[in-house]
Parts: structure tokens; C-alpha cells; sequence
């Protein structure tokens, strides 16, 4: 928890004097700037501080104090700790903040997000419209005073299931039309769309081109999803095309989003976890540890040697099975009716078994725990992993790479197509392999190591191109740098116990803030937890990597066909619940 | 005569409806088994009577019709896909005569003079169906992918021309009994002009819309082709062209460049004739799932590049090169310089591909 | 030899009514349960933003005419083809010329781009 800032030993406040403060509440780092400086004080860390990742943008409601606060985190491409600076603002509507999008063009989709949810306007940003919820929502949900239908109560364990500590039978309580409220003059039932689309359609870059003989040809506006077999899920992207170039293209996300983050602030800080499970359902063992670091952070407790390493073994093997389903999909997205999927799935099946048998469930871990995980690996289980590693998984890597990387229908359909230049990466918060492909060598895992990944020997993978073909060749390659991290990590394996305390029902964590974040298989997973003493997060964030790596699609997929939209965003590897939480 | 014609149509429909109905299910199987799993094993014995449920299923299935379709072509559509995929069928020819009752009978339906252009004629009526069922359902993406599949089709139609063209010099006719029958005395077709065969294969997967030129209905690209409005019977009937496509593409195939039924004995047992063409017709049906099985798509504009710059030009090629080495054959009186084909086209094919793979590694393909 | 195309209508006949049943049983079985929904053209999940039918590109026009050219071409191919064995050398020559002024044509649309992305 020491002070992330005093690498340089940067004092902004002694540059701005009277616009920037450090942040003196216990238990929170950073700096609290003027809103009027924002913009100077952002390009000033940019430029010469050399920040230019700016990795998250959140938003806090301080009710209590009448403050709305956006809380921005950057990091320096080179590696370590980043900075974190604060914006207040008022509680009073309409509340407005500078937008950032002219330094960081990855603040983008935060910023919707952030007016979406809590209703902060942000003055220049070139498309303030609701991102998560449809555009007709009134209300703004995470805000402290925006009660959800059904609201029970503002914290669990809520007491209206157990009254007098007597179970309620949930066929015995009626939820509906208890506390349902809606805006006046809104009845769902007889409520019609009359085109809340229209603020979509027209922010779509709308023109008619003159081709080159002066002749105005039309365009045409299609809608790739929601319900469209390639978008990996409920996704939607409105096109505009020429033909079958695209000239405009505009995700929209939202359809699963659950407000995961209001759930979370209901939550005691425990009953999170299987929360957290439920983001990228792919990787729920990542997502697990992400979480448990930044509550880590916050409670100031050490893990265990034998918890650490095998939390590394395994994130590195879900690292592993999420690449491989990436090749499976992405290659079914190609067009390769199944056949590379099937054989990565089977490779799938067999890491998903080790993870039943140490967690108990396949997908849905729920293994971590603040201080360690919850219980050791059970008989036999170090020696399937043992199998795997040592010699199933590196012939089959080696398989895929002699099937697939030389095949020239892939490499025609893939190299040389949306490439994304390093500075437009870096610019638009891309995290993860899309940024390594393009040539940034910025890995959490090296840049700043959190767990033990400070004690293992790996190569951080990058390509130069940042085509789709790069991407494809980093995550096969990755899968083999993971490989060479699990000999390491079980070689090393000690005994010993496996979580530092202990278990507890009811953590109570000190007040104060945290950002706990982790190289996740998709990018930089980080969790923003606010606790303020009670057993329940004040406020909890995710950074999902699939949300904030869509900034860029639009510039990666205008110019392009599009048969190549359904394989770009394959290669982004986006997860909706991740990405809609 | 009348009753000979009918009985002999007959038979061929079933034939291919029947044979629609188990290429589904040998497809599925050995789709599944390439992908290491098992594919349909329930419906009856071994899953053998998977394409009865589909079927049965299908009938039970509501037809939609979209709002504001043009309702009579759309009706028609699937009609006019389907009845050339049966008809085109009638020239070809399944064994040597046969004798029955007293009488002999020719296994076929019909074996006019003209065979080869009947076949190009009917394949080209095969394109109106799928531009008339895009048009007609009023839908943007329906459209837009039949006119996709129909330019592909026609684009690919003038190398299946020219590969015919091939064809017809080798055996000096049209008729296609005539050209099994110049097979029975040189040897096959695809021994003397293999890059013909496989121009002929690839121009013939693009023409029935198979994988891995199926862009215009895949379903990952723009949502569905020219069949998205359709549910029900009148889907199953464009499933059931293209699939009977498959079938009669496989059997002309074997017709032209594989002999045909052409095989051990089948003089003395002119029954053994269609057993021949299956067997040739399923080895060639299995390439086909073969290669669905293994690549991925070929993207829209460099399917239609590969047609129009590299098969072309290519075709041409073979034309000249068969025409020339007849030409020295029969000039010299030495059947054997006729082996001067396989090694020039070989040649040919053998740059073509170079050229190809310089076009790939090209950096500013766009 | 003529009377086998009346083998050829009567496999056309029979095709069609085979279809026609197929299609008469689907009608007849089918349940029919309009909905608004249902009848509404599909645009994965969405309300189409415009009207149905559209001006076509025109680069599939020039796709078609080009094809008719070349399968002309083709097409006075094919009796070449058959005599090729009696014309011999004339005819190869002959044939070759005939292709020359039509690749003149060909590498034309080549080069001024009428093959291009589509």
C-alpha cells in the first residue's frame, strides 16, 4: 500500500499549486485535481511524465459528502506503479467534468459508462450517449440513491429473508408490484419504441462518398447482431457500408449487463467472489485472483509460498485453456466449420478437469480467498498437472502451430488486415495481446509483477506487425511462454500452509482504496475497491479488458470488408460478461 | 416408351432423394469423425434414419413468409433451385445397356448428341433461383447474398466451360455415353489431364456453392444468405439441391474424368455399372467433406479473384495444351506423345500457383 | 435421337411436381400462428433501418456483362472442340487467333480495374 506515486518523486501539487492536492484520506493515494486543471494537469503526465496508458476511468458517489469523484488510473508503457489522480465534483445536477478523450482516446467508453451509471457529464467528449443501458433509461443506476426494482435493502445479509432469523419462503414473498418504481408517466405495458435509435444512427459518420467519376453512390446501415452467430455473444454493431467496405461502425453494448458493480456494493466482500466468477465465465480463475489482490491491498495480509504458487499454476493454466478456445472460435469465425475448436476443446477438457477437482467446479471457480485459497489440491492432482504440462499440452501447441500457422487461406484472410499502429494502441488503452502484437512490450506479469511472477523466467511476447495475424502468433506463443511458467512454478512447489489466517465468513477490511490488477488472458483485468470499514466495498469496480479494447474497433474495422468485422473482433477476444458486467 | 421414361425418371428422383437424404447423414458422420467426435447415432440403427426425422421435422415446421416478399416468386424460388439439381441428372449415364425382360434398356434417362452443353445450360438456370429467392424476400442481407452467390456462380461457370471444353477434345463428342466410351479405350480422362479434373473440382465447389466457397451463406459472415427468409419445406428444398448438386456434380465428374462406370467386368455384368459410379461418386463426395472439414472460407472478393485471374487464364491454358498434344499425337501417329498434356499442364498448374502464392505474399493486399 | 428430350420434359414434369408436393406438404402440416414479430425481414434481432430492396453496386452489372463476353467465348469453343481432330493444325492456329483478339479484351478489364474486389 505504499504510495504509487514517488518513483520520481513526483510532487504534483508542487507544479500546480492550489490545483492539485495529494489525497489525504487514510487509506487513499494519489491526487485530487481541480476540475478546471484537469485537462493541463493530464497532459502534463502524458507528455512529460511519460503516462500514456491511461488505464481506468471510474466513477465514485460519495453521497455522504455530496461529492460525485472520478478516479483516473495511468500507467507509463515502460512498467511500473502508475498514478492515480481525482476529480471531484459536486452532487448537483448537471454534474460536469472535463473529458480526457483529447489525451487518452481510451477514455472513450469509460466516460459513457460513467454518465450512463451515474450521470456525469463530461464536456468534450465526442459522443456522450448511454452505453449500457438503452437510451430511453432514466435514472442513473450506481448511483447510492437509485434503488433497483425489487430493491430488498441497501446491504446483505438483508434481513427481510430472515426475519426474527426465521427463513422466508421466497413462494411466501411477492416481489412483484412491492417495489417497483418507475418514472411517471412510464407504463411498460403500453410503452412503444419510437426510435430510440436515432441518436445511434446519427452519430454513425454519415455521408454520401463521391467516387472518383463524381457518381453518389448510397450506403447502406446493417446491424451485425444481437442475435447473430459470430459476436461472441449478445453483441451489437451498427455498419455503415459501401458496398462491402465499411465507411462507419459503432458498437453497442449493454444486452447482458447485470450492474454487476451495484450487486457488488450489496455484497459483503466475500460473497464477491463468485461474483467475480461470473465476469469473463472463461477464465473465472483470473478473475478470482484479481479481486483477491486488490482486498489483499486493502487488508495489508501476505499469501502464503504454497498459496502463491499455485495460484500462479493456476492462472497460467486458464491462461492456456483461454487460448485455446480463442484459436478454436476464432478460426470457426474463419470459417473452418469446427474442426480446430473440437480439437482445442479436448485440450480444454482436460485442464477444466484439474480445475474440478481443486475448486469443484469447472467454470465457476470461486477458489481464492483473501490470504490464500480456499483448499489445497486435493490427491493426484499435481501429477494430471504434471501429464499436462510436461507432455500433452506442448505436442499440442506444437500441433496447432504446424496445422494452422502456415495454412494460406488463414494467412490470407488474416495477415495484413486491421493493423493497429503502437501509439494508436497505446493511445486507446488497448491492454493485453492486441497491444503486444502491435509491437508494445508491456506485460503486467514484468511490468509491475504482482503474486511471484517476479521469481519466474518468461519472455514477454511480441510482434511488430499488429495485424490479426501477429495477434494470432502471440497468443500461440504465449501459450508456450505459460508453459514454460508452469514447469517453473511446479518444480518449485513447497509445502506449507494455504491461506495466511483463519477462514472467515465476514472480512472487515480497513477503510481506504485499492487497485488490484493482473495480466488477465485478455488483457488488464483491474478491480477498483472502495471499503470504508463496513463489511460491505463502498464502491467496486471492475476494468473489464474486453470493454475498454473495443475503443479501437471502429479504427481497426473503417476501411476494411466486412467479412474481415466478424474476425477482427475475434481477435480483440471480447467476453460480454466482461464487457457488459 | 412413355412407361420406359417415366419409370426410368422416376427411379433417378428417388435415387436422388434418397441420396440427398444419406449424403446428410455420411457428411455429418464424417465431418464428426475428422473433428474426433460421433455425429448423429440415434435416429435408428447407427443414426441411419437421421434424414427421415430431419425430413419429418421439416414438414412439421411453420412457413413464414415475411411481410412485404413478393409472395409468388418466393413461393416459386426454391422450385426453380431444386428442379435443375434432379434434371440436370438425366444425361448421365450409369452402365452399359442392360438387358431386361428380353429387352435392353440404356441406363440413362436420355443421351443426346449435346450432352455437355445440356449440362451447361441447366447449371447456368441453377443461378436464377438463387438471385430470384434473395430478391424476393425483401431483405437486405437475403439480397445482398444471392447476388454475391449468383456472381460468384457465373464467374465460375466459364472455367467449368472451358474445363468441359477439355473434356470434349480428349473424346471428340459431346455425348457423354460417347465420352465414357473414349475412356474405355485410351484411359481415364484424369489420367492424361489431371490439373483438368482439379480445375474442374474446384470450379464445380464454387458453382454449387460448397465450402470452401460457401461465403454467401455462411452463416459467421453477413447473418445468412439468400435462404434467410426461408423455413420450413421450401428450406429443406434448397438444402436439397445443393446437396443433390454435390451428388450430380460428383457423378459427372466420375463421368468425364474418371471413367465413368468403367471397371473390371462391367461388360459381362452391366449391373456392376452403377456400383462403379457409387463408389467413384462417394470417394469424390468425400473429398468434398474433407475439405469443409479442414479450411476455413475464402474471402468474398479473392473468391472472385481466383475465378476471374487464375482459373481463367489457367483453363485457357489446359485448352491449348490438350489441344496441341491431340493435335502432335495424331500428326506423329504415336499415341503415347499424348503424355506430353500431364506434363505441361502440371507445368502450367505448378506456375499458376506460384503466381498465386506472390499475389499472397504481396504486403499492400487490401 | 429427338424424341429423347421428351424423356428429358418428362423428368422436368415429374421434378417439378415432386417439388410442388414437398412444398404442399410443408403448407399442409405447418402450423400457421402469424405474429408480428415473425413477419417482420430479419436483421439479427434489430427493426431494419430502411427499406428493403436497394440499388444493387453496380460492379455486379459489370460481372454479368463481362461473363456473357467470355461465355460466347465458350461457347464457340465447343464445336471446335468435337472437329478439332479433323481441322488440325488450321484449326488450332485458327482457334488461337480467335483467342488472342478475346485475351486483348480480357487483359483490357484486367487492367482497367473491371475485375477488381469482387
Amino acid at each position: 500500500m505504499a504510495t504509487p506515486t514517488l518513483t520520481e518523486t513526483l510532487d504534483l501539487s508542487a507544479k500546480f499549486p492550489g490545483a492539485v492536492t495529494a489525497d489525504a484520506r487514510p487509506g487513499y493515494t494519489g491526487w485530487i485535481v481541480e476540475a478546471g486543471k484537469l485537462l493541463e494537469v493530464a497532459a502534463f503526465l502524458r507528455d512529460e511524465m511519460g503516462y500514456d496508458l491511461l488505464s481506468s476511468v471510474t466513477g465514485v458517489d460519495y453521497l455522504p459528502d455530496e461529492k460525485m469523484e472520478v478516479v483516473y488510473q495511468a500507467y507509463k508503457t515502460t512498467g511500473g506503479p502508475g498514478i492515480f489522480f481525482k476529480v471531484q465534483a459536486p452532487r448537483l445536477d448537471p454534474i460536469e467534468v472535463p473529458s480526457v478523450v483529447p489525451i487518452w482516446p481510451g477514455a472513450d467508453l469509460q466516460e459513457r459508462e460513467i454518465w450512463d451509471l451515474y450521470g456525469v457529464k463530461f464536456t468534450g467528449h465526442p459522443d456522450l450517449r448511454r452505453i449500457l443501458t438503452w437510451e430511453g433509461f432514466s435514472g442513473h443506476p450506481m448511483r447510492k440513491d437509485w434503488k433497483e426494482a425489487f430493491y430488498e435493502e441497501d446491504a446483505k445479509p438483508f434481513k427481510s429473508r430472515w426475519p426474527e432469523g426465521r427463513i422466508k419462503m421466497a413462494e411466501e414473498r411477492n416481489p412483484f408490484g412491492d417495489n417497483v418504481t418507475f418514472d411517471e408517466g412510464f407504463d411498460p405495458e403500453k410503452w412503444t419504441s419510437n426510435d430510440p435509435e436515432e441518436a445511434l444512427y446519427t452519430s454513425l459518420k454519415k455521408y454520401t462518398a463521391e467516387t472518383s467519376d463524381g457518381i453518389k453512390t448510397d450506403h447502406i446501415l446493417v446491424n451485425m447482431g444481437p442475435q447473430h452467430p459470430s459476436t461472441h455473444g449478445v453483441f451489437r454493431a451498427v455498419v455503415i457500408l459501401d458496398g462491402e467496405t465499411v465507411v462507419s461502425l459503432k458498437p453497442v453494448m449493454g444486452y447482458l449487463h447485470r450492474n454487476h458493480e451495484k450487486i457488488g456494493e450489496r455484497n459483503t466482500f466475500l460473497q464477491n467472489m463468485p461474483y467475480t466468477d461470473r465476469l469473463d465465465y472463461f477464465n473465472s480463475m483470473s478473475n478470482n485472483w484479481g479481486y483477491a489482490l486488490a482486498v489483499e491491498k486493502l487488508m495489508g495480509v501476505a499469501v502464503p509460498e504454497r498459496a502463491e504458487y499455485i495460484r500462479v499454476i493456476m492462472a497460467e493454466l486458464s491462461r492456456i485453456q483461454n487460448h485455446l478456445i480463442w484459436t478454436g472460435m476464432m478460426l470457426n469465425d474463419l470459417g473452418a466449420y469446427f474442426t480446430p475448436a473440437l480439437y482445442a476443446f479436448e485440450e480444454r477438457e482436460l485442464i477444466l478437469d484439474i480445475f474440478e477437482a481443486v475448486a469443484g467446479s469447472r467454470m465457476m471457480c470461486n477458489y481464492f480467498r483473501f490470504g490464500g485459497l480456499a483448499r489445497d489440491l486435493p490427491e493426484g492432482t499435481l501429477e494430471k498437472i504434471k501429464d499436462l504440462v510436461f507432455d500433452r499440452l506442448a505436442a499440442k501447441v506444437d500441433e496447432f502451430d504446424r496445422l494452422l500457422t502456415e495454412n494460406e487461406i488463414l494467412v490470407a484472410r488474416l495477415k495484413g488486415i486491421s493493423k493497429l499502429s503502437p501509439e494508436d494502441a497505446v493511445a486507446y488503452s488497448m491492454t493485453g495481446p492486441v497491444l503486444r502484437a502491435a509491437g508494445v512490450p508491456y506485460d503486467i506479469r514484468r511490468a509491475e509483477p504482482y503474486g511471484i511472477y517476479d521469481r519466474f523466467d518468461f519472455d514477454v511476447v511480441t510482434q511488430t506487425d499488429g495485424d490479426m495475424y501477429a495477434r494470432y502468433l502471440v497468443r500461440l506463443e504465449e501459450m508456450r511462454q505459460s508453459l514454460r511458467i508452469l514447469r517453473q512454478a511446479i518444480a518449485g512447489l513447497p509445502e506449507g500452509p494455504i491461506i495466511t489466517g483463519k477462514p472467515q465468513y465476514q472480512v472487515r477490511v480497513p477503510a481506504g482504496e485499492a487497485y488490484g490488477r493482473i495480466e488477465a488472458p485478455k488483457g488488464e483485468l483491474g478491480y477498483y475497491v472502495i471499503s470504508n470499514g463496513k463489511p460491505n466495498p463502498w464502491r467496486y469496480h471492475v476494468r473489464a479488458p474486453s470493454f475498454i479494447n473495443l475503443t479501437a474497433l471502429e479504427k481497426m474495422c473503417v476501411g476494411g470488408k466486412i467479412a474481415d468485422f466478424v474476425a477482427i473482433l475475434g481477435t480483440i477476444d471480447i467476453v460480454l460478461g466482461e464487457l457488459d458486467r | 416408351m412413355i412407361w420406359e421414361w417415366l419409370i426410368k425418371a422416376l427411379v433417378l428422383i428417388f435415387t436422388l432423394l434418397i441420396g440427398f437424404g444419406y449424403l446428410t447423414y455420411y457428411e455429418r458422420r464424417a465431418l464428426a469423425f475428422i473433428q474426433s467426435r460421433l455425429g448423429p447415432n440415434r435416429a435408428g440403427p447407427q443414426g441411419l434414419m437421421q434424414w427421415m426425422a430431419d425430413a419429418v421435422k421439416l414438414i412439421f415446421k411453420e412457413e413464414l413468409t415475411p411481410d412485404n416478399a413478393y409472395k409468388l416468386v418466393f413461393f416459386l424460388s426454391p422450385v426453380v433451385t431444386m428442379v435443375p439439381s434432379i434434371v440436370i441428372a438425366a444425361v448421365i449415364p450409369w452402365g452399359p445397356p442392360v438387358t431386361l425382360f428380353g429387352q435392353t434398356f440404356n441406363q440413362y434417362v436420355a443421351d443426346i448428341n449435346v450432352g455437355i452443353l445440356y449440362l451447361m445450360s441447366i447449371a447456368s438456370i441453377a443461378v436464377y433461383g438463387i438471385v430470384l429467392a434473395g430478391w424476393s424476400s425483401n431483405n437486405k442481407y437475403a439480397m445482398m447474398g444471392g447476388l454475391r452467390s449468383s456472381a460468384q456462380m457465373i464467374s465460375y461457370e466459364l472455367t467449368l466451360g472451358l474445363s468441359f471444353v477439355v473434356v470434349i477434345l480428349m473424346a471428340g463428342s459431346m455425348s457423354l455415353v460417347e465420352i465414357v466410351e473414349a475412356q474405355r479405350e485410351v484411359t481415364w480422362f484424369a489420367v492424361i489431364q489431371p490439373v483438368g479434373a482439379i480445375l474442374f473440382f474446384i470450379a464445380t465447389l464454387a458453382e454449387v456453392n460448397r465450402h470452401p466457397f460457401d461465403m454467401p451463406e455462411a452463416e459467421q459472415e453477413i447473418v445468412a444468405g439468400y435462404h434467410t427468409e426461408y423455413s420450413g419445406m421450401k428450406f429443406a428444398l434448397f438444402f436439397m439441391a445443393e446437396y443433390q448438386k454435390m451428388i450430380v456434380i460428383s457423378a459427372i465428374m466420375t463421368t468425364l474424368f474418371f471413367g465413368g462406370y468403367l471397371g473390371p467386368g462391367v461388360d459381362r455384368f452391366p449391373w456392376l455399372g452403377p456400383l462403379y459410379m457409387a463408389i467413384k461418386i462417394i470417394i469424390l463426395l468425400f473429398f468434398m467433406i474433407w475439405v469443409r472439414a479442414s479450411w476455413p472460407r475464402i474471402r468474398y472478393n479473392r473468391l472472385m479473384a481466383f475465378g476471374w485471374k487464375v482459373m481463367l487464364p489457367l483453363a485457357l491454358a489446359l485448352v491449348f495444351i490438350t489441344a496441341t498434344g491431340i493435335l502432335l499425337a495424331d500428326t506423329m501417329g504415336n499415341p503415347w506423345l499424348m503424355a506430353i498434356i500431364p506434363v505441361l499442364s502440371l507445368i502450367a498448374g505448378w506456375i499458376a500457383t506460384l503466381m498465386v502464392d506472390r499475389s499472397l505474399r504481396r504486403k499492400s493486399y487490401a | 435421337m429427338l424424341f429423347e428430350y421428351i424423356a428429358i420434359a418428362t423428368l422436368i414434369v415429374l421434378a417439378v411436381i415432386v417439388a410442388l408436393i414437398a412444398i404442399g406438404l410443408g403448407e399442409l402440416f405447418g402450423p400457421k400462428k402469424k405474429m408480428e414479430e415473425k413477419s417482420m425481414p430479419y436483421e439479427s434481432g434489430m427493426t431494419p433501418y430502411g427499406p428493403g430492396t436497394r440499388r444493387m453496386p453496380v460492379r455486379f452489372y459489370l460481372i454479368a456483362v463481362l461473363f456473357i463476353l467470355f461465355d460466347i467465348e465458350v461457347v464457340f469453343f465447343l464445336p471446335w472442340a468435337i472437329v478439332f481432330r479433323q481441322l488440325g493444325l488450321f484449326g488450332l492456329i485458327e482457334m488461337a487467333v480467335f483467342i488472342a483478339i478475346l485475351l486483348v479484351g480480357y487483359i483490357y478489364a484486367w487492367k482497367k480495374g473491371a475485375l477488381e474486389w469482387e
